[in-house]
């Protein structure tokens, strides 16, 4: 029985991605015959063999030169980072603090509901005039990003925490700070977890739009100069990228989560 | 009022303390004493809650005793204050000579469900109460290894609680109220989320764990059979509000072996509790 129900797993497996890669090929062969039979300019929609050498050629650049992918993609990399370790940090302290003080909720929530309704990107040009044109404003862009889904989440995770286990801990005269420490941090991962995994993706999008905005490095940058050179294929080519990076940044949130919320059945089920 | 030493084990003949100050029983001392113990819920309107009137509970060293009564009848608030996990409304609750205020050290609780953590293993949550009380880990970690054989979980230590059966994780939830060598133990029906046969064997373990360690235990069920089976003293009370209205005194011979439960006896003495609380209950 077991073994019958593991192998159809395993067939469905397969069959998920032969359809994946027939859907896929579908798409590039479609796409390449529409634009060659229905005589679309390069400028407004490139032929799949065009992004695929505006690719190649990106990413055959040395990483030191401004034209390639690697020299723009590390700056975006390095602010996405930052941006993201910040914002999440503040986001878990506030929320934690938050939760465990009722003071600081009435005297935060408002400005947090407020800023909620507030489209963030919108604050980009702001962070231009106060942290300039360097790594600075793309960083506190994606702070900025990263922030608010990881509060959310972190909020609503040390909010829930179970009576049972606050009497277990009260019984043992425990402090404010081991109730924290020994139970209500590590019960609330599942929910942070769910809010880093939004704030990885927040992160990538803040730094991408705060170079849009005004910046000298950055993949928002280079897609920015070949927009204006009508390089379409580039453009294609830079976003790819972007998927790429996005799905390496997601999977290693994801590596983290099974790592350190192993015990959560209920975690993977909560965001899927 | 005190009738501790007193051995008839016959019908109609029982050890019975009526709902006043209990005395020490026999040479014991005094371990615990609660005086006239109230708990309303709410603020006194007409929607407030007496969940305890006037409850006088004392409990000697090394004593076993059970609560048994219905449900809502406060046993689960009494140990509650008890432990000092919430103030009384009225009365006093004094442990070796203090005034119970918030939780004490000398105290373990046993939940009715196991309540581990499943982010540690089995060994790290019998170990909690040593790291929140920052004793020495060496010294508990050796203590722990034995009560987890001593209880059959020996080669479980490093499973987490997921992988346990709920047998077994209550059985680790014991331990870790024993790991901090607590004088007290308080069991909140730690048996009442089991099988009809899994719990059969926990109660016979507990006796043996309880014979091996000597604590003091206050036992909350709303079993009769197990209250009888495992206790010195039986204390019944009523629902609503919450008041003792007998207690008995249970002279059988330990270890006991679960064959007594089908004698005369025993019987007898479930049968008038059972009378008591004026119910079909299962025992």
């Amino acid at each position: 029985m077991a073994d019958r129900s593991t192998r159809s797993k395993f067939a469905s497996t397969v069959a998920t991605f032969a359809t994946g890669i027939a859907s896929l090929a579908t798409l590039i062969v479609g796409w390449q015959l529409a634009v060659g039979f229905l005589d679309i300019p390069q400028y407004v929609l490139p032929t799949p063999l065009g992004v695929w050498h505006a690719l190649v050629a990106g990413l055959s650049e040395s990483p030191t030169s401004p034209a390639g992918f690697w020299y723009q993609l590390e700056s975006t990399l390095k602010a996405t980072i930052f941006g993201f370790l910040i914002g999440s940090a503040l986001g878990i302290a506030i929320a934690a603090l938050m939760a465990e003080f009722r003071f600081v909720q009435k005297f935060i929530f408002p400005y947090v509901v407020g800023f909620q309704s507030l489209p963030k990107v919108a604050i980009a040009p702001l962070y231009v005039i106060w942290f300039g044109y360097q790594i600075e404003s793309k960083v506190a862009m994606s702070a900025t990003l990263t922030l608010f889904p990881v509060l959310l989440n972190s909020l609503e995770g040390f909010s829930a925490t179970e009576r049972d286990r606050l009497e277990l801990l009260a019984s043992l005269d425990a402090s404010r700070w081991q109730t924290f420490w020994f139970m209500k941090f590590p019960a609330a991962l599942p929910f942070v977890f769910a809010g880093l995994n939004l704030g990885i993706v927040y992160s990538l999008l803040g730094t991408i739009v705060a170079e849009f905005i005004g910046a000298q490095r950055g993949m928002g940058v280079i897609i920015t100069q070949l927009q204006m050179v009508a390089d379409t294929a580039g453009v294609f080519a830079a976003l790819i990228v972007l998927a790429a990076t996005g799905y390496v940044l997601i999977s290693i949130m994801r590596f983290l989560q099974a790592h350190f919320v192993f015990w959560s059945g209920a975690t993977s089920e909560a965001d899927r | 009022m005190s009738v501790a030493g007193l051995r008839k084990p016959y019908p109609g003949n029982l050890a019975v303390v009526g709902a006043g100050p209990c005395a020490v029983s026999g040479q014991r001392s005094v371990l615990l004493s609660a005086t006239r113990v109230e708990k309303v819920y709410g603020k006194g309107g007409p929607d407030s809650v007496r969940a305890l009137d006037e409850v006088n509970v004392t409990l000697s060293d090394g004593e076993f005793v059970s609560v048994v009564g219905p449900s809502g009848c406060g046993k689960s608030t009494l140990m509650k204050l008890i432990a000092g996990l919430y103030p009384p409304s009225g009365g006093t609750i004094n442990y070796r000579g203090q005034d119970v205020k918030k939780p004490q050290r000398g105290m373990g609780i046993v939940f009715q469900t196991p309540v581990l953590l499943p982010w540690l293993t089995i060994l790290e949550n019998v170990l909690l109460p040593i790291r929140v009380l920052k004793s020495d880990k060496a010294a508990a970690t050796e203590r722990g290894m034995k009560l987890l054989e001593m209880v059959g979980l020996a080669g479980f230590q490093n499973k987490y609680p997921s992988a346990l059966s709920g047998g077994m994780q209550q059985r680790a939830a014991i331990v870790r109220s024993l790991i901090h060598d607590p004088s007290l133990l308080l069991m909140d029906e730690p048996f009442g989320a089991l099988d009809a046969l899994t719990r059969e064997r926990m109660t016979v373990e507990l006796q043996r764990i309880w014979l091996m360690n000597k604590k003091t235990v206050f036992f909350i069920t709303h079993s009769i059979l197990e209250s009888v089976f495992l206790s010195d003293r039986v204390i019944v009370m009523s629902a609503r509000p919450g008041r003792i209205i007998k207690e008995f005194e249970i002279p059988f011979a330990r270890p006991r072996d679960f064959r007594l439960t089908t004698e005369a006896e025993f019987g007898a003495y479930v049968a008038e509790i059972r009378q008591l609380l004026g119910t079909t209950n299962d025992g």
